[in-house]
This record gives structure tokens, sequence and C-alpha cells, in this order.
């Protein structure tokens, strides 16, 4: 058994903090994808460095093999001392899960991970133990497709305190909203950021603590195809349109000459429209097999946009509602955010002359920066990316 | 006949979506929705020119703010024979 993937997390300021106190990372190796919680003692400054510096020495750590020991013993003897507080402390939360569906969760003094499986929660049994004086919570399973997971910082478990509920939100009443929005089709990024728009409504906007929230949903491998940009060679035409059309998933098309190529050679008609969703982006158009046929380089810039301001957590409240616009870009963006796992990107090295002479900002080198930023981002975004150059 | 107007990468910076706008309204004004086909291409190669837009086969460069004189001439020149 093989289980993917799908990853996004979220993260409010605690009340005019510019800093945020809890750190999510995510590393990933040849077998197994690494999610890591953790909620820095305090507030700002002081709580963003204790955070970080837990999620990279965990992080690290696991990723090279150390055992659960040595991680929380580095930690302990690492993590500088507060002044105030004479202890050096972060929360943190720990969920591996490999490749052939093991997973080990491990949870120190964060709010419980909420698991929801069938639609319906399952409780972490408690299967304590005590490393360096600190109590520490284990659990090894086994994980299905299906399943979801929500990591907490207590910011969501205290979300409304004192100003819309009297003890807060409680791990069971956010437990069962994730519960109730976890319908299997929603996707992780679309998850994170209705459940952060509940805490936040809670906290009617300010922030009591820093509050985040990562979703991870165990799916099944969702391949998406890109062909971009002509071959550098006319005489490769051939083999890059064969090679987009042997690979598995979603096929997409994004650039004009690409499209050409590749009705040429597949002899498959293609009709574009005159339809401008997006004053900014060009008409779609249409060919037989093709999930996606959109123009190239200001519909990539759109999507790079779009995916980057998702990796920098700079989506604002109506991201997703653009999200479900249907212009190339908005279109294409939903794709590679909320229904894929793997990418392969075919791309084209060709020079169009043409371009260059007219020095429009769609030359050569605006399509590999594209292609490279969007390799990042979907990256980050805890998408496996290849990209081929013809 | 068929006029196709290209939106690929080049010609939309150029303004393809003005001269489609224009083109249509021009199309409705002057009734001739059932002799003139207007249809979106992707990259004609013309990129070292204005909006490329093509009637039935034949190339032509476009500058946006000419689309109504272009009209009346080349297309309602066809039409009137």
């Amino acid at each position: 058994m093989s289980v993917c993937v799908d990853y996004a997390y979220k993260s409010l300021n605690k009340y005019q903090e510019e800093l945020c106190g809890d750190k999510v990372e995510f590393l990933r190796t040849d077998d197994f994808s690494i999610f890591i919680l953790a909620d820095g003692m305090g507030s700002g400054v002081k709580a963003n460095i204790l955070a970080t510096l837990t999620v990279k020495i965990l992080g690290t750590m696991f990723k090279n093999g150390a055992g659960l020991e040595e991680c929380v013993e580095t930690i302990i003897r690492t993590l500088p001392v507060c002044q105030v507080r004479h202890v050096a402390y972060s929360t943190f939360t720990i969920l591996q899960i490999f490749d052939d569906g093991n997973a080990y969760l491990v949870e120190f003094d964060n709010p419980s991970c909420i698991f929801i499986r069938d639609g319906l929660l399952v409780p972490i049994p408690a299967n304590e133990r005590t490393i360096a004086d600190k109590t520490i919570n284990e659990y090894r399973f086994r994980v299905k497709e299906g399943d979801v997971f929500v990591l907490t910082s207590d910011g969501v478990t205290h979300a409304g305190m004192g100003q819309t509920m009297n003890f807060g939100w409680g791990w069971e009443n956010a437990a069962h909203y994730a519960e109730g929005i976890a319908d299997g089709s929603m996707s992780a990024a679309r998850m994170a950021d209705r459940f952060c728009q509940a805490c936040e409504d809670l906290y009617i906007g300010r922030m009591g603590d820093d509050t985040t929230a990562a979703v991870i949903r165990i799916i099944g491998k969702r391949a998406v195809a890109i062909f971009s940009g002509p071959p550098q060679h006319k005489e490769d035409d051939e083999a890059a349109v064969e090679k987009f059309m042997s690979l598995q998933g979603r096929k997409v098309i994004c650039g004009g000459t690409s499209a050409r190529i590749t009705s040429r050679i597949l002899k498959r008609p293609l009709r574009t429209s005159l339809d401008y969703i997006d004053p900014d982006v060009p008409p779609l158009a249409w060919m037989e097999g093709m999930d996606l046929v959109t123009e190239g380089i200001l519909t990539l810039r759109k999507v790079v946009e779009m995916l980057e301001s998702c990796v920098d957590h700079r989506t604002s409240g109506n991201f997703f509602q653009r999200l479900d616009e249907k212009d190339g870009g908005s279109r294409l963006a939903k794709l590679l955010l909320e229904d894929c796992t793997h990418l392969e990107l075919i791309v084209g090295t060709a020079i169009n002359a043409a371009y260059q002479v007219q020095n429009l900002p769609i030359d050569f080198a605006a399509r590999m920066e594209l292609i490279g930023r969007l390799k990042t981002a979907v990256e980050r975004l805890g998408k496996q990316v290849e990209v081929t150059y013809y | 006949m068929v006029v196709s107007i290209c939106i690929g990468s080049s010609c939309h910076l150029k303004g393809s979506r003005e001269v489609v706008r224009e083109m249509s309204a021009l199309v409705k004004e002057k009734q001739v929705e059932q002799e003139v086909e207007l249809i979106g291409s992707f990259c004609n190669g013309q990129c070292l020119g204005d909006v490329c837009v093509t009637i039935d086969g034949e190339i032509f460069s476009l500058k946006p703010e000419d689309t109504k004189e272009f009209f009346e001439k080349e297309i309602m020149g066809r039409i009137r024979g």
C-alpha cells in the first residue's frame, strides 16, 4: 500500500503580535512525510524562536532517523531558558506517516490530535511515557484512505475565552466542528482555513493566543501533468507530446503554442473561447482528452501568485472564493492546490524571438522563472514535483 | 465568414480583449450575426505585429484603436461585396 497526503495549515497571530509563536514544519523523505506543530511559550519573538527551534531540531533529527528520546533530550538541552520563567519550553505534536501506511503520533502538552476516520472522531489512546521529566504520549497505528488529522495549538481550544465563551471553545467542540466539516471531499487547505475562521469568529477577530490548525488528509494518489512551452527543437515536438500523453492523471496544456503543437500531432481540433472571465487572463480552450487548456505565461503568473500567497499564508478572506472562479488561472491553481499529490511538468525551452525583440514581459526568462517558482510553491504545499525539459 | 482573433500571450498584451469586445459589439450593431462568426485562436506565430486577426484564413495585424475602421473596411466591405 502506498498512501498520499494532502496537507495544509493556517495560523492566526495573537492580537497585535507581528510574529506567531506557533510553528508548523513539513518534511518529506523517500519513505515518509512528517508534520510537526510546536507552540512556543509566551508570544511574539520569544515564542517564535522557541517554536522555530523546536520544529527545526525535531524535523532534522527525525528525518535522519534519530529516536524520540534523543530528540526530546536535545530540545530540552538546546532551547534557551526564559529569564522570566526560568524554563525552556515549547509544546509539540509530531505526526509521522510512512508511505506504507504506518503512522507514529507523538504528543507533548498540545491539545490532542483530532483524528477522524469514516467521518467519525477516533479518540487517541493514552500511552504515556516519561522522557527527561516530560510526559509524552505516543501512538502507533495504521492510516487508511479518508483519514483526517487536525493538529492544533491551544489557541484553538481556548478560542473565545472571556469573549464569547467563559472557558473557550474546548477540545470537544473544536473536534466536533472538524468532524462536521470533514466531508471527505474538502481539501486540507480549505478545511484549515474554515477551521481557523471559526476560531477567529469566536475571538471576534482579537485572538487571545496564537492559534494554529494543521490539517492532514490521507488520500489516494492524484496526478496532474502539465505541458507548457514549445520544445527548443521542433523535431522534439512529437517526443514531448508523446511523453505528456503517456503520463497518468489529469492533463493540462498551459500555452497557446503548446496547445497548437498537441493539436497538430494528435490530430485533435482545438477550440478557443472568447469569454474573458478575468480581464488579465486570456480565455480558455478545449481539446478532446485534455482536462484544461489555457494560455501560457499570463495564466501561469496568476497560478504562481495564488499558490505563493497560500505558501506564505497571505491568503485573505476571499481567497477560496477567487479560487472557485472559472478563469484558466484560478482553475489551474485550484487543481494544483486542492486535487493534486503529484505534479509532472513537461516544459519546452524554445525562445520566441518575437517576444524578445518587442520587450514584452512574457519572454523566455519569464517562462523559466515562473516554472521555477511554480515548482517551489507546489513542493512547499506538500506535493511531489518532477520537471522534464525539452 | 470566419473572423478569428488571436488571444495568445503576446496579442493579449497588445489588446486582443478590446478587439474582441469591440468586434462583438459591432457585429450586433450592424446586425451581421448571420454573416460573421467570431472565434478565438491561440498563437498564430505572428507575434511581431499588432493583434493578429484572420478573415477566412487571410492574416491581418490590427491595433485595438483601429478596430472600427478595420471592421468597416475589411468585414463590412466583404459583406457588401
